[in-house]
């Protein structure tokens, strides 16, 4: 069993690798009175197309797949699973997104016996006709309800306009049209391939024994076998952004707002990929975070208000900044920021020192909720990312790197304006 | 797990819980007033504040002052508890243990100069601060509509209360901000600082003497005739139930059922109500899920949602529109189990564990804590997190049958889309 420490905001890991290949990671954290667990495969809805071990055919499935997977997993041949969680006091729950299905469960008791429950339940997939389709009429209700939140509509309408052919433009929940399409087969298809032990990762964390964790993983997980590895197909993406200017109607009081920048330094994961990110959330926070100039001058001339806010999401294959907000005007707001843009010519050190400090003591502060912690866990790993190297990795970073970032990465040529309208 | 309270000045008083498991620091100063028509004033208070001090003169200067020091939030909301109306300053900083200082006393300094030490010029507040603040205000009033399943249930609530203060939307309407201006704002600004409840808790890894030796010295305040908020009237007959229709350019229905359950916050009822309403919506074991989501298919949400301090309990759901009949027709249906003592042991184990689990859960939060000793104040109960807990675990199945009879159905609001 591997440690794993972070000196600076003294918490500590254990790693092991069960003998199927499964990632297993402990955190124990004394005196917390909840306890959190997360099985997560690593697979989402960018996953349409894929040549299963041991095929030589690609295969292609439905829009929506691996989100309805993770609503039917909690079905049993018994009945609900969540009525196993409900009797232990436990809150069972799953979420998926573009590369993850992640199920997981909060308790302040019985945390072995749940943790037997997510191991099992999660290897034991049961499909039948008659569930799967009882299903997409309640998943039905989940995209309509998603058709109808403005927010929503605006983050993919942008994503729409960044990328020509990459899933990532697509609703994780699909279609009401394309969930039409699924059947048993080609979810226990779907399952066969992504859900085997090599492709997963489990993290626990709460005031737990290690070893008592490496007991049930031993006694639960089970070992299959596999040949060769999946094979993930993506479609070739040009660099250039798809459209600059998205619009929808929906009923809102006023305007909303994505600006959104595509990102093409991509293709890679790991530490260099956390600095990437890092260094692109400094740049994000001296162009137009709170303290910054623009955002001074938009908020006084009536430009934007405190939804106004700033956020990068780096991806292994794909990468994007949002900036995005209600105004009366968006299109003023992407000229005054392409505007700021092409003038930073230099980072000043006191911004530069003073943003990192902000940002490392948001880490900090991250590592007061069991959630938080899982959650952005997980999301790293997938990067193949430790979240503990954050404190590492900001340190390293210069205030040439963000100059240089500003310089390569923002400007008119990949972004895109997408707007909701009244 | 052990609380000290200290009387700060009259009418002010100071919490401070020491737990050393946090990575932080956390500060709630919650000021109270009662709903009137002086709500929109007392919600722009805080973001008026919130731009410029006597020492950080712009928002610029406040936020760089807060990354400063290492990122500490500093958080304002507005929120109605019953008929009393809630300003929340949240600040939470890094612990010194992770740090090579200790910014705590920096931190009250800071959060006392904004609320206590304001940038006044000519007897009133900033003049451009007021008229922006006053913008957003009500365009955050009129974006209401913008998150719909929030929405219908303030939509039902306000037609449930028309006649009470509680229909009052926490940041007031848009006809009061048009009202307001940089003097009469800062005329309200002395008296509700001078003479409203403050309440404040400190959470973390803290000496309590150093706590309450900073807020002597640094949140200073003469205070004089200071108000009491009455509670909030509960106890409500009705006589016939409303049935409300909005028409919005939506694709799902969203149907909202208003109940009163003539509870107050301080009754021993309130814990079995608690149990009923995880009953019938409180989870995956709920009547709810089980019937509308996973038998009927119904709807992908469907729960409950108690008002504590106003005694309503809510049912809310999103549907398909043509379904409107049925789904009205389950859920009434599953209200009418519990009155018929149709609770089985699962659904109420269940729901009680599920409870002592989010209970439990409050004491891994440093805002949850003091949102919770906040709650029991203003309910007059004194009750630890355990002593909570405890009243949970004694109630039973035929507790939550006596309470659902005081259950009366109020308003049936439905959020439909425009016939074109």
């Amino acid at each position: 069993m591997l440690e794993i420490f972070n000196d600076l905001i003294k918490e500590k890991m254990y790693k092991y690798e069960h003998k199927s290949g499964l990632n297993v990671f402990v955190m124990p954290k004394k005196g917390f009175i909840k306890q959190y667990a997360i099985f997560a495969t690593h697979y989402g809805s960018n996953d349409r197309e894929f040549i299963i071990p041991g095929e030589s055919e690609p295969t292609h499935v439905p829009d929506g797949i691996a989100h309805f997977l993770e609503h039917k997993m909690f079905e049993e041949e018994s009945g609900s699973i969540f009525e196993e969680f409900s009797k232990n006091g436990a809150s069972a729950n799953a979420y998926t997104n573009f590369t993850t299905t992640a199920y997981l469960f909060s308790c302040t008791d019985n945390f072995y016996s749940n943790l037997r429950l997510l191991l099992d339940f999660v290897q034991r997939p049961y499909f039948t006709d008659e569930n799967v389709e009882k299903e997409k009429g309640i998943i039905a209700q989940e995209i309509r309800m998603y058709d109808d939140d403005p927010s929503w509509r605006l983050f993919f309408n942008m994503l729409g306009g960044l990328y020509h052919v990459h899933p990532v433009k697509i609703d994780i929940a699909g279609t009401i049209e394309s969930i039409s399409k699924i059947d048993k087969d080609i979810l226990y298809k779907c399952y066969n391939t992504f859900y085997h032990p090599s492709n997963m990762v489990l993290f626990v964390i709460g005031d737990i024994d290690v070893d008592k964790v490496a007991e049930i993983v031993n006694d639960s997980v089970k070992s299959k076998k596999r040949d060769g590895h999946i094979k993930r197909i993506y479609p070739d993406e040009p660099t250039k952004i798809n459209k600059n200017y998205v619009e929808q109607k929906m009923s809102v009081s006023m305007p909303l707002f994505n600006i959104g920048f595509k990102d093409n330094d991509i293709g890679y994961g790991g530490k260099r990929l956390l600095k990437r990110d890092i260094t692109t959330q400094i740049c994000l926070e001296i162009l137009a975070g709170r303290s910054s100039d623009l955002y001074e001058e938009l908020y006084n001339d009536g430009l934007i208000d405190t939804t106004f806010d700033v956020e990068y999401v780096g991806e292994v294959d794909h990468g994007y900044s949002i900036i995005g907000g209600q105004s009366v005007d968006p299109e003023a707001v992407k000229k005054a920021l392409i505007a700021k843009i092409s003038s930073i010519y230099k980072v000043d050190d006191a911004d530069f020192y003073r943003i990192k400090r902000k940002l490392l003591g948001r880490f900090i502060k991250s590592f007061n909720s069991v959630e938080s912690i899982a959650h952005n866990f997980i999301s790293y790993y997938m990067k193949d990312i430790n979240i503990l190297d954050f404190t590492s990795v900001i340190e390293d970073i210069t205030p040439d790197d963000v100059l240089d970032r500003f310089k390569t990465y923002f400007n008119e040529d990949n972004c895109v304006l997408s707007i909701v309208k009244p | 797990m052990s609380i000290i309270k200290e009387n700060i000045a009259n009418g002010i008083e100071l919490y401070v819980n020491k737990l050393n498991k946090f990575k932080t620091v956390t500060i709630n100063i919650y000021i109270s007033n009662k709903l009137s028509h002086e709500t929109a004033k007392f919600a722009l208070l805080p973001s008026v504040l919130r731009r410029g001090s006597f020492n950080f003169k712009t928002y610029k200067e406040i936020t760089k002052h807060l990354e400063d020091l290492y990122g500490a939030m500093f958080a304002y909301s507005i929120y109605k508890k019953g008929e009393r109306q809630i300003a929340q300053f949240n600040m939470e900083i890094v612990d010194s243990t992770y740090l090579k200082e200790d910014i705590l006393e920096e931190s009250v300094k800071f959060i006392s100069d904004v609320l206590l030490n304001p940038l006044i010029l000519n007897d009133g507040f900033e003049q451009s601060y007021v008229q922006q603040e006053k913008e957003k205000q009500k365009n955050l009033i009129n974006s209401r509509i913008n998150e719909k399943t929030k929405y219908a249930v303030e939509r039902c609530i306000e037609e449930m209360c028309k006649d009470e203060d509680y229909s009052i939307y926490e940041l007031g309407n848009v006809d009061d901000v048009d009202k307001i201006d940089e003097k009469n704002l800062y005329e309200f600004y002395k008296k509700a600082i001078k003479r409203l409840p403050i309440d404040i808790f400190v959470v973390g890894n803290v000496d309590v003497d150093k706590v309450k030796e900073f807020f002597n010295k640094h949140f200073k305040i003469e205070r004089t005739n200071v108000e009491v908020i009455p509670d909030t009237p509960i106890l409500r007959k009705i006589d016939k139930v409303k049935y409300v229709e909005d028409k919005l350019d939506v694709t799902q229905g969203k149907l909202t059922l208003g109940y009163r359950t003539n509870v107050n916050p301080w009754d021993e009822e309130y814990f079995p109500l608690l149990i009923l309403s995880g009953v019938l919506g409180g989870g995956p074991f709920s009547k709810l899920f089980m019937n509308v989501r996973e038998r009927e298919s119904l709807a992908y949400y469907a729960q409950t949602r108690l008002e504590r301090f106003k005694g309503l309990m809510l049912v809310m759901s999103g549907i398909e529109i043509k379904n409107y009949e049925k789904a009205l027709e389950i859920i009434q249906k599953q209200v009418d189990e519990i009155k018929s003592c149709n609770i089985s042991d699962y659904e109420f184990n269940s729901s009680v564990k599920a409870l002592v689990s989010s209970l439990n859960s409050i004491k891994d939060s440093g805002t949850q804590l003091a949102d919770f000793y906040l709650s029991q104040k203003l309910s007059h109960t004194d009750y630890s997190i355990d002593d909570f807990i405890k009243k949970i675990e004694k109630v039973t199945i035929n507790d939550i049958v006596d309470v659902s009879k005081k259950l009366q159905l109020d308003t049936v609001y439905f959020m439909t889309k425009n016939e074109e």
